[in-house]
């Protein structure tokens, strides 16, 4: 995609840029009106994306699947339209039903699937030696993972107050985890600062300053 | 009373100095590039050598739970893989849980030359929306027919030759998925435990430690952000434009750096001073 | 009765369809895997009907700010309300592709797709001003956290290894090794909560999901 060149494309692009700039007025700047025009337009364009994309999929998932004579599909339909009722104080307990639904299925999904990945996966990960022949980094990085995981998993004994035999190892297990959360906030700063980086490149590409 | 220091005025300094700072570091380094090199990680590394063991017609299937507001840190890593894909032949089936996630899939067209000589329906498709989280992600494994009976475009799914034959993770020869939130944990217990479809992660750089532990037993590869989409583009040998975003990340990174530096420094020295 | 249908009933509803669904992966029976299967299709329908519920609400609460003529508010509320009924109706023009109507396209495009990276950026600002006036080394376990920070943060920018040769790799180092006891911690202290969550909810006392309190 080069620079547009129709009206609308140029006036699109503009627009975009009139936008963004908006937005960014409140942390450059102060809060302003045209901060809270970006805010609101940002809110009612999500939400109608959002509504239309919903009626769309409902028509492909439960409304064509129905008029091509399957019945049953009435009873999630109406499971569906028994959701909104959670906004009446009176009938709020009907929506219970489809919230059953949801809940049941996404809970047993969990629980079915969350031992092996999750807990046995990861307990034989910790305890598997390196391969024979493997250097000393790769032990010691074996031992460091396997008993941090111990110290750190203690941690979370939240039944037991951390003190006596439990103190000095849930205080290692706490650093551990320190150092893991240092590591998440370092990809935390990665993630949010290409998201900004990408904005800084579309205000040059919109001034013709850097290509398309 | 004692006089200000020079570490008191920077303690107090006002945040939009900041914010400026780094919005004018973020655009420098576009208008003069570094072109520093960029290490690859081995978990890259693994995710291309998992790719490059696909045969020609394995159907691969690209889960985008990631929107347009990502592209930054998603896109490069999509389009990447998409080569891949592409030069090992292998049938591409795209689908996503994001509102706008026909425009990436658009977009991805659009960076992709291989795109051109390949035709639509026959070797790439792009299903379009599903939601519901792990349900729907465990009802696709089962029957795709279920949650897709059309493309995005609207024709009917059988009328696809690509997915002639395809209706389950069991026809399927890997998954992968770019994401910012949790499809790519629903993959893993849903497509990859039960039916062993090798997986991938090609998401935002926060996702690559909460998979960490997953790799490269149940993970085989992933990319962290836009770090990893640049070093995809090295390895196959194409800079994108994830290799122009790494420019901006080092000031901006030096930055955050500098600013947590000189304010544990000042920090020091008041708590010396009191 | 009418506490039986409210609750009961609904408890009762949410553990079978549970088991349903651990059994249809265990057990190798047609029509518990039908029935687990058709329950997964209802709840991606419900789902995706419950998109609007969040719009409904928000749409509800700016109509009673215009209503009322809140200060300094209604204006702006009555723009989203505004909005939305226009991009609603554009795209119903429509349904099967509502990118065909130009005016949707060109809002989705350029407004809504701007809008929308631009917000999720903006945090990049708020880390940048955290990391000046918030993280502060003082304590051990501070120290650790903005350690491995900062040497993941200069290992992902190639910047790191101008500074410093070791950098990437003591970095990589933090990044593959260091934060995985961590990560692998959360990971099976989260399985085991929703064990537990799990039992709960077939046992009946999981309630939380029907704005009750167990």
């Amino acid at each position: 995609m080069g620079y547009p060149t129709t009206i609308d494309g140029i006036l699109g692009i503009w627009t975009a840029l009139a936008l963004m700039l908006f937005v960014y007025s409140y942390p450059l700047y102060k809060e302003n009106q045209l901060f809270r025009f970006a805010e609101h337009l940002f809110i009612g364009l999500s939400l109608a994306i959002a509504a239309i994309i919903a009626i769309q999929t409902t028509k492909r998932l439960a409304i064509t699947p129905l008029m091509e004579g399957k019945v049953y599909y009435i009873v999630p339909i109406l499971l569906g339209f028994m959701m909104y009722l959670i906004l009446h104080r009176d009938y709020r307990w009907v929506s219970r039903y489809p919230i059953a639904i949801l809940v049941g299925s996404s809970i047993g999904l969990g629980m079915r699937g969350t031992i092996i990945p999750n807990i046995l996966s990861q307990i034989i990960a910790t305890i598997t030696p390196p391969k024979p022949g493997a250097d000393a980094t790769a032990w010691f990085n074996f031992v460091y993972i396997g008993i941090g995981t111990i110290l750190a998993v203690m941690y979370f004994l939240l039944t037991f107050e951390h003190k006596g035999p439990l103190l000095y190892p849930t205080r290692l297990g706490r650093w551990v985890i320190m150092i893991g959360l240092g590591a998440y906030f370092g990809n935390t700063v990665l993630f949010r600062m290409a998201m900004l980086s990408g904005r800084a490149q579309f205000l040059l590409q919109v001034l013709g300053l850097v290509p398309f | 009373m004692s006089q200000e220091t020079i570490w008191d005025r920077l303690q107090r300094i006002d945040r939009r100095v900041i914010y400026w700072l780094l919005f004018i570091l973020l655009i420098l380094p576009f208008l003069r590039p570094l072109g520093l090199p960029i290490s690859i990680s081995p978990q890259s590394r693994s995710l291309l050598e998992g790719l490059r063991k696909l045969k020609e017609g394995d159907v691969v299937v690209i889960n985008i739970s990631s929107g347009v507001s990502a592209w930054p840190e998603c896109l490069p890593s999509l389009v990447a893989v998409s080569k891949v894909l592409i030069q090992q032949k292998a049938k591409i089936i795209y689908w996503t849980s994001f509102v706008d996630g026909h425009m990436t899939f658009e977009k991805i067209v659009e960076k992709v030359p291989g795109f051109k000589g390949l035709t639509y329906g026959v070797d790439y498709v792009h299903l379009g929306f599903y939601t519901g989280a792990e349900p729907t992600v465990a009802q696709l494994a089962t029957n795709i027919r279920a949650i897709f009976t059309t493309d995005y475009k609207g024709t009917p799914i059988d009328q696809l030759p690509i997915m002639k034959g395809v209706n389950s993770a069991k026809d399927v020869k890997m998954v992968i998925s770019s994401d910012t939130g949790d499809y790519g944990d629903y993959y893993i217990r849903q497509w990859r435990i039960p039916y062993g479809v090798p997986f991938a992660e090609i998401g935002i750089a926060m996702l690559f430690s909460n998979y960490q532990p997953y790799w490269p037993e149940i993970v085989f590869g992933m990319t962290g952000g836009a770090k990893g989409g640049a070093e995809l583009e090295k390895l196959i040998g194409e800079p994108g434009d994830a290799t122009v975003t790494m420019d901006a990340i080092n000031t901006s990174h030096l930055l955050v750096v500098v600013a947590v530096i000189l304010a544990n420094l000042g920090y020091a020295a008041t708590r010396r001073r009191r | 009765m009418a506490e039986v249908v409210r609750r009961e009933v609904v408890y009762a509803l949410t553990a079978i369809i549970t088991v349903i669904m651990i059994a249809d992966f265990f057990l190798a029976i047609p029509q518990v895997n039908a029935v687990a299967g058709e329950l997964r299709t209802w709840a991606t329908i419900i789902s995706t009907m419950a998109l609007t519920l969040g719009a409904v609400n928000i749409i509800r609460v700016h109509s009673r700010n215009v209503r009322k003529r809140v200060p300094g508010v209604w204006y702006h509320s009555a723009f989203l309300v505004f909005i939305f009924a226009l991009v609603t109706l554009l795209g119903l023009t429509n349904i099967d592709n509502p990118s065909a109507n130009p005016v949707y396209k060109w809002l989705f495009d350029h407004a809504y797709v701007s809008l929308g990276q631009t917000w999720y950026a903006i945090t990049g600002f708020y880390i940048a001003s955290a990391a000046y006036r918030a993280f502060r080394a003082r304590n051990i376990d501070a120290a650790l956290l903005l350690i491995a920070g900062i040497f993941v943060m200069l290992m992902n920018a190639p910047i790191g290894e101008v500074i410093w040769a070791q950098i990437p790799a003591i970095g990589r180092w933090f990044n593959d090794v260091g934060q995985v006891p961590a990560m692998r911690t959360f990971l099976i202290v989260a399985a085991f909560g929703l064990l537990a969550f799990g039992f709960r909810t077939l046992l009946g006392r999981e309630r939380g999901f029907y704005g009750e309190v167990a």
